[in-house]
């Protein structure tokens, strides 16, 4: 299974190699999706983790144990289709291709592919797209 | 074969027209030709559906008692027109909210009458022997207020241009949000659908012409402010904006679901509205120029990092752009419209079935719109 994850850390846990513990110790697959790092040493990254699901839960709790926050991401990018007029600014926008125009040229989005970048974000002249992380 | 308005309008009330949007006569047109669809069709429909800067509305909020001149006016803190007569105001889409920066303006005025919302009017006057009150402070909705009618100084571009950037910062424009090294282009045109594509020197396009205008019946106020005719013409149509149309029409009969309120990033505030335009098949050429394809029709991208003369790097098909990609120089630049080309269906088909059920009659314009316009700069000078 795939699923995506927010994990947050802190200057205590900063150095920590979270993805190198995930492949070694729980035969995980992931793939960092984005990854930002303050000043401060708080930050956060988004990842993508493929693998078993017995494997996966051992994993985020092992991740939470040693102070990380976890947080499966999912429902994480919200488009209001009522708000939404179709304009198709955001289109070009996405790098996954995550939205895209539909046979009669509406614009849809797909939440399992995106990747939470924002970048279509603030090109929503309705905000029609909200993100929640 | 040549029909009249008046043969057109017969067959309209009595449920016989046949009407087809400008989308789906290309293929009629390339199957049967044009005389053959000329005779066959009654009414092409157009329609369009975008960000509309030039836009505004005129209300007259009706006598308080004790009256009022308003001279200093807010509809929900944004400032409305007090330079007209006593309680008349133009409210312009572009307006902002005092003070700036919640990301409301004019145009969410608009769209909050439409959509039928109580509205803050608040208002001050000099106090005057006739009009003695100072000040006012009330709530309105669209059915409370005496007129209320969109006039739009410049609306329905001819064409327009396609928006890059080639520097290395990301652009916030008019034209939507451009990424740095020319990783997109918008365009904003519907193509095909777009009504003045399809009577390109307004042949039956003129003052008076009824319209769709957001859900409501509208007419063709005037030429449209900038409505020039030079730029240079590819099959028939310009590459560029050209003409352009001013509109009225009654916000009472419109309809929120054609109107947006839009906040665009690093812009401001615009008006989104959804107009369609029915033509009259009067003959054959009026058909084949309706048939025109987005394959036809070319626009010219620019590049939004030159402040001003931007020139043409390349003319670029609307059938190219709606792919999703365009090449430039063995690059691949992806594309998106910054118009909605659901709504412009929408509209196209929504006006297609006013017609068919005799609820939308055509008439003839009462003046030609200019056969030519050129645009003039503003000269800055001393005295
Ligand atoms: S946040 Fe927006 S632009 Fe980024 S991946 Fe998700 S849908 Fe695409
Ligand atoms: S930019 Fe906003 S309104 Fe336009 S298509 Fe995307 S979500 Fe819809």
């Amino acid at each position: 299974m795939e699923k995506k994850f927010r994990i947050d850390f802190n200057e205590s846990n900063v150095l920590e190699s979270v993805t190198y513990t995930l492949v070694s110790e729980f035969d995980l697959k992931p793939n960092v999706l984005r990854a930002d790092i303050g000043g401060d040493g708080h930050g956060f990254m988004l990842v993508s983790i493929v693998g078993e699901k017995e494997n996966m839960v051992k994993g985020m709790t092992h991740l939470r144990d040693l102070g990380y926050g976890v947080r499966e991401l999912s429902g994480h990018i919200f488009h209001d289709y009522d708000r939404c007029w179709n304009c198709g600014a955001c289109v070009s926008l996405c790098p996954t291709r995550s939205i895209y125009y539909t046979e009669d040229d509406e614009i849809k989005l797909n939440t399992d592919t995106c990747i939470a970048c924002g970048s279509c974000i603030n090109a929503c002249s309705v905000k029609a797209i909200q993100l929640e992380l | 074969m040549t029909k009249t308005y008046e043969e057109i309008n017969e067959r309209i009330r009595s449920g016989k027209a046949v009407v087809m949007t400008a989308e789906e006569v290309v293929d009629l047109v390339r199957e049967k030709g044009a005389e053959r669809a000329a005779e066959e069709v009654d009414v092409v429909t157009t329609g369009t559906f975008g960000a509309m800067c030039s836009s505004g509305a005129f209300v007259n909020f009706g006598h308080a008692d004790p009256p009022i001149r308003m001279t200093d006016i807010r509809l929900n803190g944004v400032e409305a027109y007090g330079g007209l007569a006593a309680v008349d105001t133009y409210i312009g889409a572009t307006s902002l909210i005092d003070p700036p920066g919640t990301g409301y303006g004019g145009a969410h005025v608009i769209e909050d009458l439409i959509a039928g919302k109580k509205v803050h009017l608040q208002a001050w006057g000099p106090g005057t022997d006739c009009y003695v009150r100072k000040s006012i402070d009330t709530y309105i909705t669209l059915d409370d207020v005496n007129e209320a009618y969109l006039y739009n100084p410049r609306n329905m571009y001819q064409n327009y241009g396609v928006a890059t950037n080639t520097s290395d910062r990301t652009l916030y424009t008019y034209m939507g949000k451009l990424m740095p090294r020319m990783k997109n282009a918008t365009y904003s045109s519907a193509g095909e659908l777009s009504p003045l594509l399809n009577d390109p020197h307004l042949d039956t396009i003129g003052m008076g012409t009824r319209i769709f205008l957001a859900g409501g019946e509208g007419y063709v106020a005037w030429q449209g402010t900038q409505f020039s005719t030079t730029a240079p013409e590819v099959n028939g149509v310009p590459t560029q904006g050209s003409r352009t149309l001013a509109v009225i029409g009654d916000m009472k009969q419109m309809d929120a679901k054609y109107v947006r309120g839009l906040d665009i990033t690093g812009y401001g505030i615009s008006l989104a509205i959804g107009i369609g335009v029915p033509i009259p098949v009067l003959n054959k050429d009026v058909m084949q120029r309706c048939a025109i394809s987005n394959e036809e029709i070319f626009a010219e991208m620019v590049d939004y990092s030159i402040p001003s003369k931007r020139p043409c790097m390349q003319r670029y098909s609307y059938a190219q752009l709606r792919s999703g990609q365009i090449e430039y120089q063995g690059k691949t630049v992806r594309t998106s419209a910054m118009s909605s080309l659901h709504g412009a269906r929408d509209v196209a088909n929504t006006l297609k079935d006013w017609i068919e059920h005799g609820e939308l009659l055509l008439n003839e314009p009462c003046l030609p719109m200019p056969r030519e316009g050129k645009l003039k700069s503003l000269m800055e000078r001393g005295v």
